[in-house]
């Protein structure tokens, strides 16, 4: 099915031509991971790409020319991706000699110690994406949009590219990933991002899917976090047809914080996965995980989060929570909280629910004169509510309400 | 305006209201009193429209048979029932819910929608009236109110919608004297020659201040007495053993 997965060799080193064709051998001899595979116990992806793509070939670099519409209701920095390729930028709001973008060139300082046919896939085809740094000692002064655009090029391709984002001490980014997409047709993402964050830095880093897509996104996150360090991530991107964001957070100084919220209003036959490793390798940090996902018709959706704690991460401070609202009986969601202590003076705890709309709550909506539908739309909205509620930029929190409206309400 | 027949229900086969009949026309208040057990909060929740009832008999509104009627529909047509323990909504802002639920009743009643600024100056009216501190309509619905403040906004519900029918299900319990007084002014404000209340109570002293025309008693699910405002002062001091 897959075809001309060629190396690209134009302008690369004997070195990195034999670094892609190991990867390349590797996933031929995998393929795409399937149901028996731990890490991807709850989706076959293997299945779902046979059952959706009759062929499958390589993205390549397209000249065509795309206006990306751009938001209006705030002040920000951009940079514009167009099938995975950066097509421009601009940080007309920043002092511009500390910050670095370019498009991303292999790294071979940035190891991968982690085994999944996908990554080989990336590795062997990568092109394209990003590399931004903010050097020491400056904070952006407006947050950074990404918009990561699908032009009508992409239909029944394979995208493999990466992003490397380093936040040297003393910084801080707000950044917001905005997928949209005007292509009908079905279409593969395959995206590892490294983030480093350096001493006394912090970045907020948020998803928003702009519209209904047919893409099959899959996005490997691998942060580290320095001392003192912060990393927030805020995941809202529902609409794609299929979604798994691997997330592997290393904690590696006292002090680190992290955050991962998540509200997904998943609808239609889609399928989202998020899957966290944090591992907490210094004493005094926390990290907090709260998964809020709502399923109307047919979806499935899976948590997996797993907190690792090292002996010497002594007060460590972790909690994972997920919870599901089924709308109905045709959906599915499935949870595995996962926790690896090896220190002895901890807090960690997780937990995990899933239930149906609270019937006593649509009762008296409805004796207010509020239909059914609108009740339950209502509900909804308030269960996510939380999550969203916990953004503290203004700008920020009303775009992803806008965009959550939009998603519920239908507007 | 309502008229109800006869009416029996029940959960699981088990019997709770054995033949209640009750004419309630427009301009009088109702109250209904009776034993803990005795039927009054299904009564409330099946006039409501409550699911989960077995019924048989009628309950006629304003001239129509409304037995099958949606919950929703109801309301609009001008039911409303004040909750005995109303819910707390996280997430859902009671302005939002409230301005929701306003538009809801005028678009089937065929007016116009009500915009943000004229539906936040008519809530600030309303809830002047009742006491109710404008920073509670900013909040989550119910979500941490107080037993007092819960029952206010459930009144302040009722002044935004003019039902034509208000069911209040021991609108009383847990009110302080002060609240009590403020709630029962609430209504006895709202009262019209159109509208008409049917008040569900325990005890005599909301009735101190809401004047009844009648108080039936509800007993083993059935009205076994009828009378006029004297009849709770009796209750009181005799109970409802000697009936």
């Amino acid at each position: 099915m897959i075809q001309n997965l060629e190396i690209n060799k134009k302008n690369i080193s004997v070195e990195e031509i034999k670094f892609r064709e190991n990867n390349l051998k590797t996933f031929n001899k995998i393929g795409f991971p399937n149901r028996r595979q731990e890490d991807w116990k709850f989706t076959d992806l293997s299945k779902l790409i046979e059952a959706n793509f009759k062929e499958l070939k390589s993205n390549k670099r397209s000249l065509s020319v795309y206006k990306i519409e751009k938001i209006n209701d705030f002040e920000h920095n951009y940079i514009e991706l167009v099938d995975g390729f950066l097509k421009s930028s601009n940080f007309k709001y920043e002092n511009k000699d500390k910050i670095s973008i370019e498009e991303y060139k292999e790294n071979k300082k940035i190891n991968i110690d982690y085994s999944n046919s996908l990554i080989n896939l990336n590795n062997a085809l990568s092109e394209g994406g990003f590399s931004l740094e903010i050097l020491s000692n400056y904070r952006l002064n407006k947050p950074l949009l990404i918009y990561n655009h699908f032009s009508d090029n992409v239909k029944n391709k394979i995208i493999n590219n990466k992003n490397l984002i380093i936040l040297n001490n003393d910084t801080s980014l707000n950044l917001v990933e905005i997928n949209s997409d005007i292509s009908e047709h079905n279409f593969i993402l395959n995206n590892h991002t490294h983030i480093s964050i350096g001493l006394n830095s912090s970045l907020k880093n948020y998803n928003i899917q702009k519209c209904k897509s047919n893409g099959f996104f899959y996005k490997y996150v691998k942060c580290s976090l320095n001392k003192n360090s912060n990393y927030e991530n805020y995941i809202f991107s529902s609409g794609l047809k299929f979604n798994k964001i691997e997330e592997d957070i290393n904690i590696e100084g006292e002090q680190g914080n992290c955050l991962i919220n998540s509200a997904l209003f998943l609808e239609l036959d889609s399928h989202q996965e998020i899957k966290t490793q944090i591992n907490h390798l210094k004493p005094n940090c926390t990290s907090h995980q709260k998964i809020k996902t709502v399923l109307n018709k047919n979806c499935k959706s899976a948590y997996q989060g797993k907190i690792f704690v090292k002996d010497i991460a002594q007060k460590t401070d972790a909690y994972q929570l997920s919870k599901a609202l089924l709308l109905d009986d045709t959906s599915e969601f499935n949870s595995k909280p996962e926790l690896e202590i090896y220190a002895d003076d901890v807090k960690c705890s997780h937990g995990s629910t899933s239930g149906s709309i609270n019937e006593d709550s649509i009762y008296y909506l409805m004796t207010r004169g509020i239909s059914r539908k609108k009740s339950i739309e209502l509900l909804t909205k308030a269960f996510l509510f939380e999550v969203v509620n916990s953004i503290k930029d203004i700008d920020i929190k009303k775009l992803v309400e806008k965009n959550l409206d939009r998603q519920i309400y239908g507007l | 305006m309502l008229e109800i027949k006869n009416l029996k229900t029940s959960v699981n086969n088990k019997t709770i209201l054995n033949g209640v009949n009750l004419k309630i026309k427009a301009g009088e208040v109702h109250a209904i009193m009776g034993p803990n057990g005795s039927g009054k909060s299904t009564l409330a929740n099946v006039l409501s429209g409550k699911n989960g009832y077995e019924i048989s008999g009628d309950i006629i509104f304003n001239g129509k048979k409304i037995n099958e009627t949606p919950i929703d529909e109801r309301a609009q047509n001008g039911i409303f029932l004040a909750f005995q323990y109303p819910l707390e909504i996280p997430g859902v802002n009671t302005n939002n819910f409230l301005k929701t639920s306003l538009n809801a009743v005028r678009k089937a009643k065929g007016e116009k929608e009500i915009d943000t600024l004229n539906f936040l100056k008519l809530v600030k009216e309303k809830s002047k009236e009742l006491g109710i501190d404008e920073k509670f309509l900013s909040r989550q619905l119910n979500v941490g109110f107080s037993g007092g403040e819960k029952k206010k906004n459930e009144i302040l519900q009722m002044k935004l919608l003019e039902p034509k029918i208000s069911i209040l299900d021991e609108t009383d319990s847990g009110l302080d004297i002060d609240a009590l007084r403020i709630v029962a002014d609430g209504v006895n404000s709202s009262k019209t020659k159109e509208n008409a209340f049917l008040i569900i109570t325990h005890y005599q002293r909301l009735l101190d201040y809401i004047k009844p025309d009648f108080i039936h008693v509800l007993s083993d699910g059935k009205i076994v007495k009828t009378g006029k405002s004297d009849l709770g002062i009796e209750l009181e001091k005799s109970g409802y053993t000697n009936l």
